[in-house]
């Protein structure tokens, strides 16, 4: 695959921030001057565009550019942290200050000089970078998704299209002598469809994309598909019925219920919780807490995947990061600050949001591993439950109870998927459905290319995979 | 000391870019400016895990020509990125299709006092950034000192200070000033394995209004210590009573019910429901812009349409959608001052109190569930469905026996709005929306 050239393009301060290396030196040691062990400069240029369609029209595209740079410093435990977007040297050395007051130590050291290092690898290798595409043609593939949709049956009443696409350009510098980019494409092309039927109505949604470029709509996901998919669960949902309440044997569909692992384990091995003791895994690295057919990974690095990057947010290399294994935990997702308090190696998952936020650890492309079970054989094991397909989300909180929302799915009646299912909400406590992880299914899939996962008001793309797995007993939060 | 005075430069920036894009042909053309100062420290155990200190600004424009719309914003405020968008914009705006609808609200003489509001408390931006670290650290200190609770998710203090600016070219050009403070502290109590977890806040316009710090500690640490030792309980259909936060969040997704962008969109449940029953006589419903110091006013919405109080449900009959211009022209009816871009936004969205006392509310269950948290998402509001990971304490004969946990609620918004059996008199602004307790009848709690 040929490489965009523009991932090898000038720095970005260069183009917009006005600011050369001297001057970057400076700011990091004006940030050391009142005592900070560490500082670090993070720019940051994106253009984000937008086209929505509904109603049968191309309603409205707007296109969004955000710069700024932070200035973060570190001084033990404390951080501090000021962010900008004028870039007077003034306005910037004002900033510097207002992060370094976290430090009182009568000490100050200089920062090291920059030597800028180059990436020498590539996980978003693309052909046709979406910014670069015409509006017209991008407009061409909103309204090939958006009549697949709405030609799918006359009972489809109403849909909605929008893509969006960004690039960003990052730049991170800091005191120890890093200087390093990165460019990061992305797209997200999602469909609503609203099916009606009697006085019934029922929505649906699918998407795809990722750090992928327009060849993607070609080759990996036609617009069509997307349509169709949403139209077809919004046509599925007219016929469920509402889901049972009560204990169940529950089966997770592979693909979207990674979101199951992405809120189970994904966030409370996020090392700030437990450099913090808030999280219930704390006191249990090296210990098993679930069955042993459970492997767990985060891996920052598959290729177009919408939670991959280059670099993290703080310029580390990102590793595919063991977090359980056989049943055992083995792994944090580290940020710096975390695993320097922790005296443990960096794993590349510092992340933030955007130059307004400070980063901290977060997953990436989170999911269990694949298994030996034939998902036939997890599927005939059960003689009354329910089988989870679809998701709105979930949630965690540190002592481990977390829920995730099924938006469809079926119930399970000998062995055999039976009468669709709607709304439900699944309930449980970490450790326990760890433990009542039955079978662990060899068909992993990954879900939509469409997540963000919010943690501290800062919103990061992610996506989550799992094979098809059964849990023995889950709370299972119907009307019926 | 930031900026309470008036600020020519961001007005003049404001007009200007309005003469250029009519000079540029855009046929309407609105710019809006936020400039915003935030401080946040975050501490735990006694010491500052984060200090944050900033300024920043962005600005974005609608331009719309040949009644087509485009949209564009921007942090970089230089004149040349700013004019190269604006032209950009215009271009493009030829590529989405023509849209009878579109377009700026009229000029409207009608303005709304921003003086009488009190939305800019001057006291703000004369703390010393050490009287708001010594605040958050006094909060956290107070719970800690507790024996009951095991760890800490520590304690912040935040304060905002936002300029808005608008200009539009059919004549609107105004602006205002806002501020907010927040103190929060969030706990764990219960060892390793059985820890549970809660959080207060008190967020203000006004520095003088904020809960102190012995109630926002003492709040944290009743909400957190309360949940100890919770038990499962049978899957049942029983009375739930949602205090006064769970009302707000109730009201929160009949609000995106009751927008106007939902219903023309058809993804609203209350779609074709105007001026019918969507609820018992119990229900009573406003959205209120004009309410002095509250979290949710203002003088006009992000179109420059002036807010006001407008009744949303009477007594059980829906009497208004909340629309923005586009919303409002959709669905034949007027703007009620709540354009947030393209969406809606609640300004004091409330339900009238009742006249019982939480405690009396309690006091009628025999057997039931107050519900204190939910988890998760679950909420549809093209059906109205509802179902959510929960947290709550159960009542027998009237009094709280013990709490309990990993249950969910799940019920369907316009069959509740018809179950709501009591109201509360305990109404209390805590976020712009804002509920007393309640109780309704019947939800299913699903758990063993």
């Amino acid at each position: 695959m040929m490489i965009d050239k523009g991932i090898s393009r000038p720095l970005i301060f260069e183009d917009h921030f006005q600011l050369d290396k001297g001057d970057l030196h400076r700011i990091l040691s004006i940030s050391l001057s009142k005592g900070g062990d560490f500082s670090e400069i993070f720019l940051e240029h994106k253009i984000y565009n937008l086209i929505n369609m509904e109603e049968d029209i191309i309603k409205e595209t707007a296109e969004s550019i955000g710069l700024g740079l932070g200035i973060r410093v570190l001084s033990g435990e404390k951080t501090g942290y000021g962010y900008t977007s004028d870039f007077s040297l003034d306005r910037i050395k004002k900033t510097a200050l207002t992060a370094a007051s976290i430090a009182v130590s009568p000490s100050s050291k200089e920062a090291s000089k920059l030597i800028s290092s180059p990436i020498k690898h590539n996980f978003y290798p693309i052909l046709n970078p979406a910014h670069k595409e015409s509006l017209e043609k991008k407009i061409s593939l909103v309204k090939r998704a958006y009549l697949a949709a709405q030609n799918s049956d006359p009972k489809i009443k109403k849909v909605k299209v929008s893509l969006q696409d960004q690039i960003k350009h990052i730049t991170i510098v800091n005191s120890e002598g890093l200087m390093i980019s990165d460019i990061r494409p992305m797209i997200k092309l999602i469909c609503v469809a609203i099916a009606e039927k009697k006085h019934k109505r029922e929505s649906g949604f699918f998407g795809g994309g990722g750090r992928v470029g327009m060849e993607y709509f070609a080759a990996e996901l036609k617009p069509e598909e997307i349509g169709s998919k949403a139209a077809e669960e919004a046509l599925h949902l007219l016929e469920a019925v509402e889901a049972p309440a009560g204990e169940l044997p529950v089966i997770l569909a592979p693909g979207h219920s990674g979101v199951l692992i992405h809120e189970a384990v994904g966030h409370l091995l996020e090392a700030d919780f437990n450099r913090k003791k808030t999280s219930i895994f704390w006191n249990k690295m090296g210990k098993r807490v679930g069955n042993p057919q459970v492997n767990i990974y985060d891996d920052p690095t598959i290729p177009h995947f919408r939670g991959s990057y280059n670099i993290d947010d703080e310029g580390t290399i990102p590793q595919k990061t063991l977090l359980i294994e056989k049943g055992v935990v083995k792994g944090l997702l580290q940020d710096r600050l975390s695993a320097k308090l922790m005296n443990m190696p960096l794993t590349g998952h510092g992340r933030r949001q955007d130059f307004t936020h400070i980063p901290i650890p977060r997953m990436s492309n989170t999911y269990i591993d694949r298994g030996e079970y034939d998902p036939e054989e997890i599927l005939k094991s059960v003689r009354k439950g329910f089988f989870a397909e679809k998701y709105q989300g979930g949630q965690v909180e540190d002592s481990g109870k977390f829920t995730f929302s099924v938006s469809s799915g079926h119930l399970v009646e000998y062995g055999k998927l039976t009468a669709p299912v709607k709304q439900a909400t699944l309930i449980g406590n970490n450790i326990d459905i760890l433990e009542k992880i039955e079978l662990v299914g060899s068909d992993l899939k990954f879900g939509l290319q469409t997540g963000t996962c919010g943690k501290e008001g800062q919103g990061a793309s992610v996506t989550d995979g799992c094979p098809t797995i059964k849990i023995a007993k889950m709370t299972v939060g119907g009307h019926r | 000391m930031r900026r309470r005075e008036k600020s020519p430069l961001l007005t003049d920036l404001a007009e200007d870019l309005v003469v250029f894009g009519k000079k540029n042909e855009a046929d309407e053309i609105e710019i809006s400016i936020i400039d915003g100062y935030e401080f946040r420290v975050d501490v735990r155990f006694g010491e500052i895990e984060n200090l944050l200190e900033a300024g920043s600004r962005y600005i974005s424009f609608r331009v719309i020509k040949d009644k087509k719309t485009a949209f564009a914003t921007s942090s970089d405020l230089s004149e040349e990125t700013l004019r190269h968008l604006l032209k950009k914009s215009i271009k493009r705006a030829a590529l989405a299709n023509a849209d009878e609808y579109s377009g700026l609200p009229p000029f409207s003489p009608k303005k709304v006092d921003t003086q009488s509001l009190k939305l800019y408390d001057p006291e703000i931006s004369d703390l010393s950034s050490d009287k708001k670290i010594d605040l958050a650290k006094e909060v956290e200190k107070i719970a800690l000192k507790d024996k009951r609770i095991t760890n800490s998710h520590g304690a912040s203090f935040e304060t905002n200070e936002i300029k808005f600016v608008l200009a539009n070219s059919n004549g609107f050009l105004n602006e205002y000033d806002q501020t907010v403070c927040s103190l929060s502290l969030g706990l764990q109590a219960g060892e390793t394995d059985n820890r549970v977890e809660d959080f207060w806040f008190s967020s203000r316009r006004y520095f003088n209004e904020l809960e102190s710090a012995e109630e926002v500690a003492k709040k944290a640490i009743e909400r957190t210590v309360r949940q100890l030792k919770p038990r499962k309980i049978k899957t049942q259909k029983v009375p739930v009573v949602f205090e006064p936060l769970m009302t707000s969040w109730l009201l929160g997704f009949l609000f995106s019910c009751v927008s106007g962008v939902s219903v023309y969109q058809k993804t609203s449940f209350l779609a074709n429901k105007l001026r019918k029953r969507i609820g018992n006589e119990k229900v009573t419903i406003f959205d209120n812009g004009l309410l002095p110091s509250k979290l949710g006013s203002k003088p006009f919405d992000s179109e420059g349409v002036p807010c006001q109080k407008t009744p949303v449900v009477e007594n059980g009959i829906l009497k208004n959608y909340l629309c923005n211009t586009y919303a409002a022209r959709k669905l034949r009816l007027k703007s009620t001052g709540n354009a947030a871009g393209t969406s809606v936004s609640p300004h004091n969205f409330y339900l009238q109190p009742g006249n019982h006392t939480p405690e009396e509310i309690i006091a009628s269950v025999d057997k039931g569930l107050i519900l204190i948290r939910t988890l998760g998402h679950g909420l549809n509001p093209v059906t109205g469905d509802i179902s959510r990971g929960a947290f709550g304490l159960w009542v027998e004969k009237g009094e709280i026996a013990y709490p309990v946990s990993e249950i969910t609620i799940s019920g369907n918004l316009g069959e509740i709005l018809n179950q709501i059996d009591m109201v509360g008199n305990d109404l209390n602004f805590y976020t712009s929306l804002a509920g007393p307790t309640i109780k309704i009848q019947e939800l299913t709690v699903a758990g063993l």
